[in-house]
């Protein structure tokens, strides 16, 4: 006789956003919130978040969570948990279902602590044609070509210790002193923070020799070499 | 409304991307608002072949996933009028093309051009049967050659079973054969399958012949619609059919090899 | 080869032959292609569905597609023996 199960149980690793919040009402919340998703809306729709309570004395009720909760789904996020709770919000957060994540830090120390950077992500493989690599929160280095219809995308810097032909979208969560460096620059398309440049609007001399792209004035500049810019 | 035009084959390499950018370009030139549509998720190539490579921000999924609007991602043509490029993603696999996401672009783009014309990917896989779901009329590119002209038969059959027109119980699609890359000179030879074995075979009727000719590597080593080439016996047989296709009657050109004197025929082999 | 041979070239040229063997490989696919394709697999699927409850032998179901008039029409025989016993996995629990 087979044995079956209407379930399994299994153990899973997922890199998970998190929003910070100070005030659930504050209309700035919103405003910011907007801001942030419309920089990359494809990197936030429908992604979990969890909260983090370190800065919140409210949210000490389930109505404080449910109306939270609207104000992310309104921008296409979806809450899962609560993160650096007191015991009080954490009763709150469990009545509306929301689970609860262990803390940053070990409990007591909930004011903030200097951000640790994530290590580099690197590429030592060609990347070809229609491939994407994305490095959440943190730079991405290659040390190898990047074929055209490729797609480089990070949070952080992003270095090209070869020729870059294909695309390079660097501070995709927003950082606006994100840069982009290849050694041989020929790229498709350039963004940082959300501003690009296809490879139509690249003057020519840029092309084929060493070149940085950083975000100067709210406009994207491809300065030769590796001057400071 | 709109017109969906499918270009589809079945097999690959036969020339779905020549055929579709050089049929969108000609209907723009006869002045109908046209956009060209690459289907081909993950192997992207119309951008090339119609010169706009260096232009391509947003594509097709980013439009499907909400992540740019049907606007941002199209491209203006900037040698023809009323022609405009849908680029695809390079990134992404063909499943990526979500059902409703498909129909609603399609929706829009109908109420917004005369003529969708959709570059379908080689196969009779997702990506083939999201392509020709919403035709209206197929313009099937078959080389006279035996696997090309059994995969056309296959893709026929898909059509006639698997399109919105069949599933809705509307009339069917309206089917078109175009023979591509052919050479009268080898059917005198009988080395290949000629016009009328095709047309006998597959039983459609012929849109046009284009011949094989260098023109069109040329056309897409420069990125220029082929049809754009006045010198290109290719260029002059796709305008024909796209002629035949709006109801003109041409007479079919290029069905016999040119005629050459012999001493014409001698000198241009030495001079190649 | 003699010069006679190179002239007139008795084997049939190879668009021919490609023709010929197009014409019967699509004739065949093409008969598979009118939609009874699914029939036998109908067949085995109501077989499981009705030994579920019912016990038939494989032979007692029958599917045919017919025409009548301009519709088609899918029949489908179902035999079940007069001594015919729940199936044991569907009986009601003790």
């Amino acid at each position: 006789m087979t044995v079956t199960t209407a379930s399994k149980v299994q153990g899973g690793i997922f890199t998970l956003m998190v929003v910070r919040i100070a005030d659930p009402y504050d209309p700035a919340l919103d405003r910011e919130l907007a801001e942030h998703v419309a920089l990359s809306p494809g990197f936030f729709a429908d992604a979990p978040v969890v909260l983090d309570l370190r800065d919140c004395l409210g949210c000490t009720s389930a109505e404080d969570f449910t109306a939270l909760r609207q104000l992310l789904r309104r921008h296409r996020l979806v809450p899962v948990g609560v993160q650096n709770a007191s015991a009080l919000q954490l009763r709150a957060a469990k009545a509306v279902d929301l689970a609860a994540f262990s803390g940053a830090q070990a409990n007591g120390a909930r004011r903030a602590a200097p951000e640790v950077a994530p290590r580099p992500r690197l590429v030592t493989q060609p990347v070809r044609s229609g491939t994407q690599i994305y490095v959440r929160g943190g730079d991405l280095v290659v040390v190898a070509p990047v074929s055209a219809g490729a797609e480089l995308i990070a949070d952080g810097h992003i270095h090209v210790y070869g020729a870059l032909r294909g695309r390079a979208i660097a501070g995709a969560a927003g950082d606006r002193d994100a840069r982009i460096f290849a050694h041989r620059f020929e790229a498709e398309l350039v963004s940082i923070a959300g501003r690009y440049l296809v490879s139509e609007a690249i003057a020519p001399e840029h092309l084929g020799a060493a070149a940085q792209v950083a975000l100067i004035e709210d406009r994207l500049a491809i300065l030769p070499g590796w001057s400071k810019g | 409304m709109g017109k969906v035009i499918v270009v589809t084959s079945g097999k690959g390499g036969v020339g779905k991307t020549t055929t579709s950018a050089a049929f969108a370009a000609g209907l723009a030139l006869r002045g109908h608002k046209t956009v060209v549509i690459d289907f081909d998720v993950g192997l992207r190539n119309l951008d090339l072949v119609m010169g706009c490579e260096r232009r391509v921000v947003f594509d097709f999924i980013n439009v499907i996933n909400g992540d740019a609007t049907l606007n941002q991602a199209l491209i203006r043509d900037k040698r023809i009028d009323n022609l405009h490029i849908f680029p695809t993603s390079q990134t992404r696999d063909k499943d990526a093309l979500k059902r409703e996401g498909v129909d609603w672009v399609m929706r829009e783009l109908r109420n917004e051009f005369e003529y969708i014309v959709c570059d379908s990917p080689a196969g009779i896989e997702h990506g083939a049967l999201t392509a020709l779901y919403h035709a209206d009329a197929a313009i099937i590119v078959t080389n006279p050659e035996i696997s090309s002209v059994r995969d056309s038969d296959r893709i026929i059959g898909i059509l006639a079973a698997k399109s919105r027109r069949a599933e809705k119980r509307e009339s069917p699609v309206e089917e078109h054969l175009l023979l591509t890359r052919y050479s009268p000179e080898r059917v005198k030879k009988g080395e290949m399958l000629s016009v009328e074995d095709v047309k006998e075979i597959l039983s459609l009727p012929l849109l046009g012949i284009i011949p094989e000719s260098p023109t069109v590597l040329k056309a897409s080593n420069t990125g220029m619609p082929v049809i754009l080439d006045p010198a290109s016996p290719a260029g002059r047989a796709y305008e024909d059919a796209v002629a035949r296709f709006i109801g003109e009657q041409r007479e079919m050109r290029f069905v016999l090899p040119e005629r050459r004197s012999l001493l014409r025929g001698w000198f241009g082999r030495a001079a190649s | 080869m003699s010069l006679f041979d190179y002239f007139f070239p008795r084997k049939p040229a190879s668009a021919s032959v490609a023709k010929e063997r197009l014409q019967i490989v699509l004739a065949h696919e093409r008969s598979g292609r009118d939609g009874t394709d699914f029939l036998p697999r109908l067949q085995k699927e109501l077989l499981a569905v009705v030994t579920k409850y019912v016990a038939v032998e494989e032979d007692m179901i029958r599917v045919s597609l017919g025409k009548a008039g301009n519709a088609s029409v899918l029949e489908i025989n179902v035999e079940v023996p007069h001594t015919a016993k729940p199936t044991p996995a569907h009986a009601a629990p003790a």
